[in-house]
């Protein structure tokens, strides 16, 4: 279920005084399984991009195949129901979307649209509240009774209940503390490596995107600037400042310690990464002491 | 002895039906010019004692006193003039049509002269540095400006206490960078007395004293310090493990004996150069 971009141009409200150009011949491949991280400031381009990915919108010039769908500026609408349900989407606070009397309905109501049976919705709803680590004693309560965390993992259960093969996730843990933050990414990390799920996530967490990003896209005035992974994109701490983009956590602390003659092999990534590369450093040195 | 907040044995729930205390019996001083960071994972009663301070909610039991003034029914629109709120989300809090707009909006509800009110806009944008964007609509501002603006229509109405609600969670790093610097100038430039409720960790940092709300009661009252030498327990409170302290654990994970004090990022710098780049 790859994604293939060719040019992609968008103007909003085209042929209007008020015309304003999003996104500038933006050409990009998303390979199947992978975990692409799109990063770069507000009104760089990148909502509008993820809102052709499921036929929000439509190009104003350009392609892009999603999962085996074409979608041109002269696509109809109606055949975008396709390509729908092979992405799906969880956007910021998604429990502001929870609507229905219990948990399991509002699980359900998804597959229930794209055709399946109230039972089989249901089996699947049940199914997907596991997968996202809601007990089981709260399918029958109400949404609305349920912590903010909990209930943002029945709005994601919900979507997942469409069995995309695509997950796009703009912002998830926005507003969660430090340890909600942690849970849900590995919620995500599960689904990725367990269902396979190609996962797109937009973020200002460089940690994240250093932690799970395979790929990572950097946009900025609609054009894409960069298209590489971490490692890549991390290892140039003066680009990523002119871009007024930060570094991981751990990679801003090696770069304080590179600054006073600390010989690193290539910046780490990672707490792993650095404090295996300080171990191996130390204890070179330990044993010259004790020696 | 008197403080510009203080609390004495404050009880509240939402719901009479609710068998738990949503506050649990809750005595709080905070002195004047003080900076408190309030900390606590999601649920556990933070906001609720922030908007107890601002008299939204009416307590069951207890007494708050803010400038030394007895929060009641009759003295509340008095003591909310005290009082600044700054909340997460900057999109909620924009009413103007413009910048200007925005933050006079305050003062027009409170009917203050035209000139003052000027007066009172221009100082307070150049407080937050953005008087350059007086005339700028909402829309094509970044999420820190916008949040610069809030700031600046609350420094408008002259507080003496400012409460900052997760107001850095939803900023990218740099304006989540701009928002905690323009909080430490309110606090030790301004003298404003702040509240802070956050799950940031540098923000935190910065502040006098640190308390830690846990099922709507205060469980710990510290040096901020002195709380983060706490490592992964920070984690059950709602804030992340400050990174030196991290890393310390992968260490010693692979066997290097640190020093056990707590040490802030510099310090750890420095100790980590010291002990490589001996010899």
């Amino acid at each position: 279920m790859s994604i293939h971009i060719e040019k992609l141009n968008y103007v909003y409200q085209s042929g209007t005084p008020f015309s304003h150009r999003a996104l500038t011949d933006v050409s990009l491949d998303i390979a199947d399984g992978s975990y692409t991280a799109i990063i770069g400031h507000t009104g760089s381009g990148k909502s509008t991009l993820l809102q052709h990915l499921n036929g929000l919108l439509k190009p104003t010039a350009g392609t892009l195949t999603v999962a085996g769908n074409k979608i041109t500026p002269e696509t109809k609408n109606k055949e975008l129901n396709e390509l729908r349900r092979h992405v799906g989407f969880i956007f910021q606070f998604p429990e502001a979307q929870l609507f229905e009397e219990t948990v399991l309905k509002d699980i359900a109501f998804a597959p229930k649209n794209f055709g399946k049976s109230d039972e089989e919705a249901e089996d699947l709803a049940a199914k997907m509240a596991e997968l996202v680590g809601l007990p089981a004693s709260v399918l029958q309560n109400s949404p609305f009774e349920l912590s903010g965390g909990q209930m943002r993992r029945v709005a994601i259960a919900g979507v997942l209940a469409m069995e995309p093969q695509i997950l796009v996730l703009d912002e998830p843990t926005a507003g969660l503390d430090p340890k909600g933050r942690l849970e849900m990414m590995e919620m995500f990390e599960r689904l990725h490596q367990q269902q396979n799920l190609t996962i797109i996530l937009v973020t200002h967490q460089m940690n994240d995107v250093a932690n799970y990003a395979d790929h990572v896209l950097v946009m900025e005035e609609g054009r894409l600037i960069a298209d590489s992974t971490p490692q890549e994109v991390f290892s140039d701490p003066k680009w990523l400042k002119g871009h007024h983009l930060g570094l991981p956590q751990t990679t801003a602390f090696a770069a304080k310690l590179a600054d006073k003659g600390v010989p690193f092999k290539n910046l780490p990534l990672t707490e792993e990464q650095l404090a295996a590369q300080l171990a191996e450093l130390l204890a070179g040195k330990g044993d010259e002491q004790h020696g | 002895m008197n403080g510009i907040i203080d609390i004495k044995d404050l009880c509240f729930r939402y719901s009479q039906e609710n068998e738990k205390l949503d506050l649990s019996h809750i005595d709080l001083h905070v002195n004047e010019g003080e900076w408190l960071a309030i900390i606590g994972h999601n649920g556990s009663g933070k906001s609720t004692l922030a908007k107890a301070i601002d008299g939204l909610i009416e307590p069951e039991a207890g007494e708050v006193f803010i400038d030394g003034e007895k929060l009641t029914d009759k003295s509340l629109w008095n003591i909310r003039k005290k009082i600044g709120m700054v909340f997460q989300n900057p999109d909620n809090q924009f009413v103007g049509a413009d910048v200007e707009g925005d933050v006079a909006f305050g003062l027009e509800n409170q009917g203050i002269e035209r000139e003052e009110m000027h007066a009172r806009v221009k100082k307070a944008l150049e407080v937050v540095d953005m008087q350059n964007f007086a005339k700028h609509e909402p829309v094509r501002l970044s999420g820190g400006q916008k949040q610069r603006v809030a700031i600046a229509g609350v420094l408008a109405l002259r507080p003496k206490i400012v409460i900052f609600d997760e107001s850095t969670s939803m900023l990218d790093p740099e304006g989540r960078l701009q928002i905690i610097s323009l909080i430490r100038q309110m606090n030790q430039i301004e003298g404003f007395t702040v509240i802070s409720i956050t799950h940031d960790i540098d923000e935190a940092s910065l502040a006098d004293r640190v308390i830690v709300i846990d099922d709507g009661q205060i469980i710990d009252d510290s040096l901020p310090e002195k709380l983060f030498q706490k490592g992964e327990q920070l984690i059950d409170i709602g804030l992340d493990v400050p990174y030196p302290q991290r890393l310390k654990l992968e260490l010693k994970k692979r066997g290097i004996q640190i020093p056990a004090e707590y040490m802030d990022e510099e310090s750890m710098v420095n100790w980590l150069c010291r002990s490589i780049l001996k010899n």
